[in-house]
């Protein structure tokens, strides 16, 4: 995994952000550390289901992305 | 072709007094920031500009799910699922939280408005709109290739308008959404909507011309205006939704209904806020939580605890009211597309809190320091995603939030205080573009004040911008006294955007017991309307009988006239633009009656007074002013040279026949299109072979009188066209049923329209840029000095219109010291006490600034004003670079 998909990447743009732990700057499609933690995201959660061109579905019902956010979602059920 | 390639016989600028020699002259004073803005400012060097698809993923859905709810509750239950999934994100060493979007310098589309101008070139959607003519300024404008501009696709990240970087990954989500909001969007509904207005066909030839540059009602319909924060500070979240509970019992069941979807929707939308800031103050706590360094951890205990009384109460102390504004601000931005939102008079709006807190001695003039730097990073960091042609051609990548001080109070005394001269501070320790200054100047304010701004000014940030308060107070007045405009209430006012002269009203906030009448924005945006229409396109036209010589197209129906006195040509020119008045002014109105039906604003309604009060959003005419709606300008100065040239040339001196100038402008004075060259300032063009055969009838062109220069012959053209102009605006009415009215402010227009025009009777190339502003001399043709260009200046009242524009340039060694810094100031009176409106420097050594052309990386930090703006020089397209080297600069003043 990368870091833009670590709980502890802050994003600063899209191209790289900063490790909330260590400080650091960081490229956002390098390999991550070692304590590399799964930040939410559609595709780690059980509501989500992947369909065709790269989007996929939540609850079975609307439209949604892999890798969107979902820190902020209610509904989000690791899965 | 045989091209022999030669520099014009002078340099590349041009100067007035004797030419600067020896080193490049530097700044006579730098200041830096704390330790920890440094710090912030080092990483916003480094940071891209980043759009994310989050936002609009989630105002969607939820819009999808509430079919068949009333419009605006729909809007605002859209808005609200937006603002609660945010990513909330805190950076380290802020002192004042959140933004736009997760990014530090973060945007996003919103298709609601329009959805074809980020989709790719061959998607349908963008086919339609470049045959609608909507997105031809995006076809030539020049976008900076520096600075945080993602310019090019590269890897994961996809290149949106030449300026924003998208995730791969977030493009399929991105079109799906788009697509959803085809023919459902402001821009689709509009479009359907103004093909009913008689002479719709010449609307979109003006488009496809770039005679006009934007369509105002889906590209940027709110803005250039100024906020009102009173409503948060006085009251806080809670206890707004505690008026709007009280406001919906008061008009459930009654006539007047739409008041309580109003009341629901701001009620629905501060949930939103609230949750929004709820989440932000949760990540605060993860940060703490992660930290090892005890101080750090404090701090982000205390911006945790400050935003969860800011959720619900009112600010207690000065920190809490800069964090409560800035709140407010990024959530009006974050509900439309903007540019121009200005916090107004912020410094008094925010002393009794400052005064308050030192009075108490919780805070010193240190940390307030600190925390206005904190205050400016967080303003640059503001980007506002739009079409390459409205981001690059007329905004140049900034977002215009000006911050204005001075002025008077309610009473007509002074308003400046202690914090509006840390203000000051703040902008010369902290230099970047955003907020830009403009000193409201009277009369009634204070030396050491003044000085202040000059030492602001002398340091070559651009700003204050310098601006007649009693020109404006005259303007505003006459504009709204059929709305009840007061002498007193007329003191409140403020810049809304580069240069927007906007009505305010007097807030009583009530602190401690105490009432405080702070100043605010009463009136919703200006500057939507006809914007930007290009002088000399249009002049064009009328030498070419409708035509536009660049695309071959037929414009405007033929005039026939033969053309044969200068009052024929002024004519059919005064016909050609009445009726690009006239088209544009239906079909804007159409567009944002649209936007009022489908995407009303909500924030900025309940903040502005008097919607609260009334139960009326802004689109509903519930803003106290209503007057706002406008006509602007691009190029007059230009125009008037060569409607001199004309007058002069061909029907006066007779040097030659009509026929032969237009011959002339066409083969572009024997010189290859700057188009083609890539360089747009008439000092640095390329000959052709033929160039001889031209160059007698180029000298007369280029002999003819100037504006700016004191001479009465091009003055009177200048007063006749400014009075006529002012003039005819009220013949046209707006959406809300008032007339329109005129501005002058080029922005960075004169740079796209500039490039889509030919060579103009006054000298200029075709291809090169315009002149800037709206009174500032063509560059390199005001030879008399500075007061010369001030009674050029003000041949005409500028009270007359919204405002007006003059931008100089001078050496810096001229003003040097405390004898230059006094000389300054009384050259700037000069001006204003002749009733200019406004007027701005770049203090800077144009050498300087062609070094930065050629190693843009040496000069990451350079600001340039451009017009009404500060910006990165290297964030500006090349079309603006070439103007501002070229500028005239004074060497002595």
């Amino acid at each position: 995994m990368n870091h833009i998909d670590c709980k502890y990447f802050l994003a600063t743009d899209v191209f790289k952000g900063i490790c909330k732990r260590t400080k650091d700057k960081i490229i956002a499609d390098e390999p991550a550390c070692s304590d590399f933690e799964k930040t939410p995201k559609c595709k780690h959660c059980k509501n989500f289901s992947m369909k065709e061109n790269s989007l996929g579905l939540c609850m079975n019902k609307a439209t949604a992305y892999p890798d969107m956010q979902a820190i902020t979602c209610n509904d989000f059920t690791w899965k | 072709m045989n091209l022999k390639k030669t520099i014009l016989e002078c340099d590349a600028y041009n100067y007035y007094g004797s030419k600067p020699e020896g080193e490049i002259q530097t700044r006579e004073i730098r200041k830096s920031p704390s330790p920890r803005v440094e710090k912030a400012r080092q990483l916003y060097f480094e940071t891209k500009s980043s759009a994310s698809v989050e936002f609009p993923y989630w105002y969607t859905r939820r819009w999808e799910e509430l079919e068949g709810e009333i419009p605006i509750v729909r809007r605002a239950e859209a808005l609200k699922a937006g603002f609660q999934h945010l990513t909330p994100a805190i950076f380290p060493g802020e002192l004042l939280v959140m933004g736009k979007s997760h990014y530090l310098r973060g945007s996003y589309p919103m298709p609601w408005l329009s959805e074809a101008f980020f989709m790719a070139h061959e998607d349908e959607l963008y086919k339609n709109a470049l045959e609608a003519g909507k997105v031809s300024a995006d076809e030539v404008t020049t976008m900076g290739q520096g600075g945080g501009n993602v310019t090019k696709s590269i890897g994961n990240i996809l290149s949106i308008a030449g300026k924003f970087g998208l995730r791969k990954e977030e493009m399929p989500i991105l079109l799906d959404v788009a697509k959803r909001w085809h023919n459902k969007s402001v821009d689709d509904i509009g479009h359907k909507y103004e093909q009913l207005v008689p002479g719709y066909h010449e609307k979109e030839e003006i488009m496809r011309a770039v005679i006009c540059m934007f369509d105002s009602g889906y590209t940027l319909p709110q803005g250039r205006e100024v906020m009102n924060y009173y409503y948060p500070l006085q009251y806080g979240i809670e206890g707004i939704k505690n008026i709007c509970d009280e406001k919906l019992k008061e008009s459930a069941g009654y006539p007047g209904m739409d008041r309580i979807y109003f009341y629901k929707s701001v009620f629905t939308m501060l949930e939103g806020l609230q949750s929004w800031i709820n989440n932000h103050a949760e990540e605060a706590k993860l940060m703490a939580s992660l930290e090892e360094d005890e101080d750090n951890e404090s701090e982000y205990l205390e911006t945790a605890e400050r935003l969860e009384w800011l959720a619900v109460n009112p600010p207690r102390t000065f920190h809490d009211a800069l964090q409560l504004v800035w709140i407010f601000h990024v959530a009006v931005l974050n509900e439309d597309a903007i540019s121009g939102l200005s916090p107004g008079r912020l410094g008094q709006v925010l002393y009794p809190f400052w005064k308050k807190d030192m009075d108490n001695g919780i805070l010193t003039r240190e940390r307030s320091l600190e925390l206005l730097e904190c205050m400016r990073m967080k303003f640059t960091e503001l980007d506002c995603f739009a079409s390459m042609g409205v981001v690059g051609g007329v905004l140049s990548g900034n977002t215009f939030n000006n911050l204005c001080i001075g002025g008077l109070t309610k009473d007509g005394e002074s308003a400046t205080n202690e914090l509006e001269m840390l203000i000051l501070e703040s902008a010369m320790t902290c230099d970047t573009p955003q907020p830009t200054l403009s000193l409201l100047y009277d009369e009634k304010l204070p030396e050491e004040f003044l000085l202040k701004g000059i030492e602001c000014t002398k340091i070559g940030t651009g700003y204050p911008a310098w601006v007649n308060n009693r020109v404006a107070m005259e303007f505003l007045l006459n504009n709204f006294k059929n709305e009840g405009m007061t002498f007193e209430e007329v003191r409140a006012w403020s810049i809304g955007g580069c240069l927007e002269t906007s009505a305010g009203s007097w807030m009583p906030l009530i602190l401690d017991g105490v009432t405080h009448y702070i100043p605010g924005g009463s009136a919703p945006a200006t500057s939507v309307g006809v914007h930007f229409i290009s002088l000399p396109k249009v002049l064009e036209a009328v030498l070419f009988n409708g035509l536009d010589k660049r695309t071959g197209r037929r414009v405007y129906p033929a005039h026939d006239y033969k053309l044969e006195s200068y009052e024929e040509i002024w004519k059919a020119f005064q016909e050609y633009f009445s009726l690009t008045v006239k088209v544009l002014t239906l079909t804007n109105n159409i567009q944002h009656d649209v936007w009022g039906k489908i995407s009303p604003s909500i924030i900025n309604s309940m903040l502005k007074p008097d919607c609260l009060e009334v139960g009326k959003d802004i689109s509903n005419k519930g803003s106290r002013y209503n007057r706002t709606f406008n006509v602007e300008i691009c190029g007059g100065v230009n125009l008037v040279n060569s409607l001199a040239s004309l007058k002069k040339n061909v029907f006066e001196d007779k040097n030659f026949s009509l026929e032969t100038l237009k011959q002339a402008l066409e083969e572009n004075f024997g010189y290859i299109s700057a188009t083609e060259t890539g360089t747009y300032s008439i000092t640095e063009q390329t000959k052709t072979a033929d160039f001889q055969s031209w160059i007698k009838i180029y000298k007369q062109c280029l002999d003819a009188p100037k504006y700016g220069n004191d001479n009465n012959y091009v003055d009177s053209i200048f007063r006749e066209w400014q009075e006529w102009f002012s003039g005819m605006c009220e013949n046209y009415r707006s959406l809300y049923d008032e007339p329109l009215y005129s501005c002058q402010i080029s922005v960075s227009t004169h740079g796209p329209m500039g490039a889509v025009t030919l060579a103009t009777p006054d000298g200029r190339l075709g291809g090169t840029t315009f002149a800037d502003g709206s009174v500032s001399a063509y560059p390199g043709t005001d030879k008399n000095g500075p007061y010369a260009l001030f009674s050029s200046a003000t041949c005409y009242n500028h009270a007359s219109s919204q405002n007006s524009q003059l931008n100089m340039k001078i050496h810096p060694s001229v003003i040097q010291g405390r004898e230059g810094a006094r000389k300054f100031l009384e050259m700037i009176r000069a001006y204003l006490r002749k009733g200019g409106f406004h007027m701005q420097f770049n203090i800077v050594d144009s050498r300087m600034l062609k070094d930065a052309q050629q190693n843009p990386d040496k000069y990451r930090g350079l600001m340039v004003r451009v017009a009404g703006f500060t910006q990165y020089w290297v964030e500006l397209g090349k079309q603006i670079q070439d103007e501002v080297i070229a500028r005239t600069e004074y060497a002595e003043i």
